[in-house]
């Protein structure tokens, strides 16, 4: 007797649950009141230029400033490392701004690695920049420009080797000119989109 | 001795023996009582007698002795249950038949199943019907301006000429001050996302 009570209180609760359910869902839910924040909303959250984007555009900058400065001193080894820091700068995943960026501070590392004679890791550190490019941009054609620059210093190198002997370096020489022409062909294409878009 | 005997008659000495009068009194009192505890109370009495019993009473159900009789308290708790699912109060001659006793015995059942039955129905309908959702309207969507999106600094700039290759840290200065009037632009307007 006793469990067939339990069981009649627990199906009453059953019922009444049951009601409760249906009486909400025929309840339509009230429309989400614009506010003056979503009538402004930006699409994408992840575009706008956020506070991780600033801080690390500022960090970059400030190498920027630390290495022009050991450069003024003379300070080449120290400019390096420097200008390295900016590579490993953590930036706002997808931004732009970060590729842009890593590639034009490559393009200071090459130059001052070739001021070094490290033609090597010049060469090193523009072809791996190179071979992460996503998108052309005026960057990715100025990083062309050193490349050439560089297999130009290097051919130069080849001749002093040679006592003057051009053949051996012709190889170097015909890198550079591609090299060059590659940094030329972005730039005329990205130029013209930017006058169509205009 | 009346009812006023109690109150306007001389106090016995406490060591007195009871007088027959009174010896009567508590014997017939004695009989109340035992019939009010079998359940038998007289539906005449003094006011004095019912007021002690009253009291006897009280002080019975103190001690914990005051029990309801097994089919007293069954039917209690049907009319209970009866009473919360909407059912009308059964009549009492009902419950001592033989078929009153067995309908008494599986009502709570019948009742846990048919709301059972009834709260399945209703949530398996709730959940057909649960797809056929209004679509909710959507807020308004502003397009955000372009000076507050991260973007390619390449119209910032232009071809780099070869002579300025290495000049990364003027080009920095530009972007993040460019960068930082449209992070400002976004941040101060009334509507910008913080």
């Amino acid at each position: 007797m006793k469990t067939a009570n339990v069981g009649a209180v627990v199906g009453v609760l059953l019922l009444a649950g049951a009601m409760f359910l249906t009486g909400r869902a025929s309840v339509p839910a009230p429309p989400p009141c614009p506010t003056e924040t979503n009538v402004t909303h930006v699409k994408d959250g992840r575009d706008v230029i956020s506070d991780d984007l600033m801080v690390a555009l500022d960090q970059a900058k400030n190498f920027h400033r630390k290495a022009k400065v050991y450069m003024s001193d003379g300070n080449l080894a120290a400019a390096t490392s420097t200008v390295r820091e900016i590579l490993s700068l953590p930036f706002p995943k997808g931004a732009p701004e970060a590729d842009d960026v890593r590639l034009d501070a490559r393009a200071l590392l090459a130059k001052l690695l070739v001021m070094q004679g490290q033609i090597d890791e010049a060469t090193r550190t523009v072809d791996e920049g190179l071979a992460a490019v996503q998108r052309e941009s005026f960057f990715v054609a100025n990083l062309y420009t050193v490349r050439g620059e560089i297999l130009e210093a290097k051919a130069t190198n080849i001749d002093a080797e040679n006592a003057g002997d051009k053949t051996k370096s012709a190889d170097v020489r015909r890198a550079a000119i591609e090299a060059y022409d590659k940094s030329i062909q972005i730039n005329e294409k990205l130029q013209k989109q930017l006058v169509e878009h205009k | 001795m009346t009812d006023d005997d109690f109150l306007t008659a001389p106090v016995p000495e406490p060591l007195a023996d009871a007088s027959p009068s009174e010896r009567a009194h508590a014997k017939t009192f004695a009989d109340i009582v035992d019939k009010a505890v079998s359940g038998r109370a007289p539906a005449a009495m003094s006011a004095d007698d019912r007021a002690l019993l009253e009291v006897a009473t009280v002080i019975r159900a103190t001690h914990g002795n005051a029990e309801l009789a097994p089919e007293k308290r069954r039917s209690i708790v049907e009319d209970v249950l009866r009473q919360a699912v909407g059912g009308s109060r059964p009549a009492p001659s009902t419950l001592s038949s033989p078929m009153g006793v067995v309908r008494g015995r599986f009502a709570p059942w019948l009742v846990a199943g048919s709301s059972t039955l009834v709260a399945a129905a209703a949530m398996l309908v709730l959940w057909l019907r649960a797809p056929a959702t209004a679509p909710t309207p959507q807020a308004p969507v502003a397009e955000a301006p372009m000076s507050w999106m991260s973007r390619p600094a390449d119209p910032l700039f232009g071809p780099i000429a070869r002579e300025q290759a290495g000049n990364a840290s003027d080009r920095i200065d530009y972007l993040f001050a460019d960068r930082l009037d449209g992070y400002r632009e976004r941040r101060l307007s009334s509507g910008g996302a913080r």
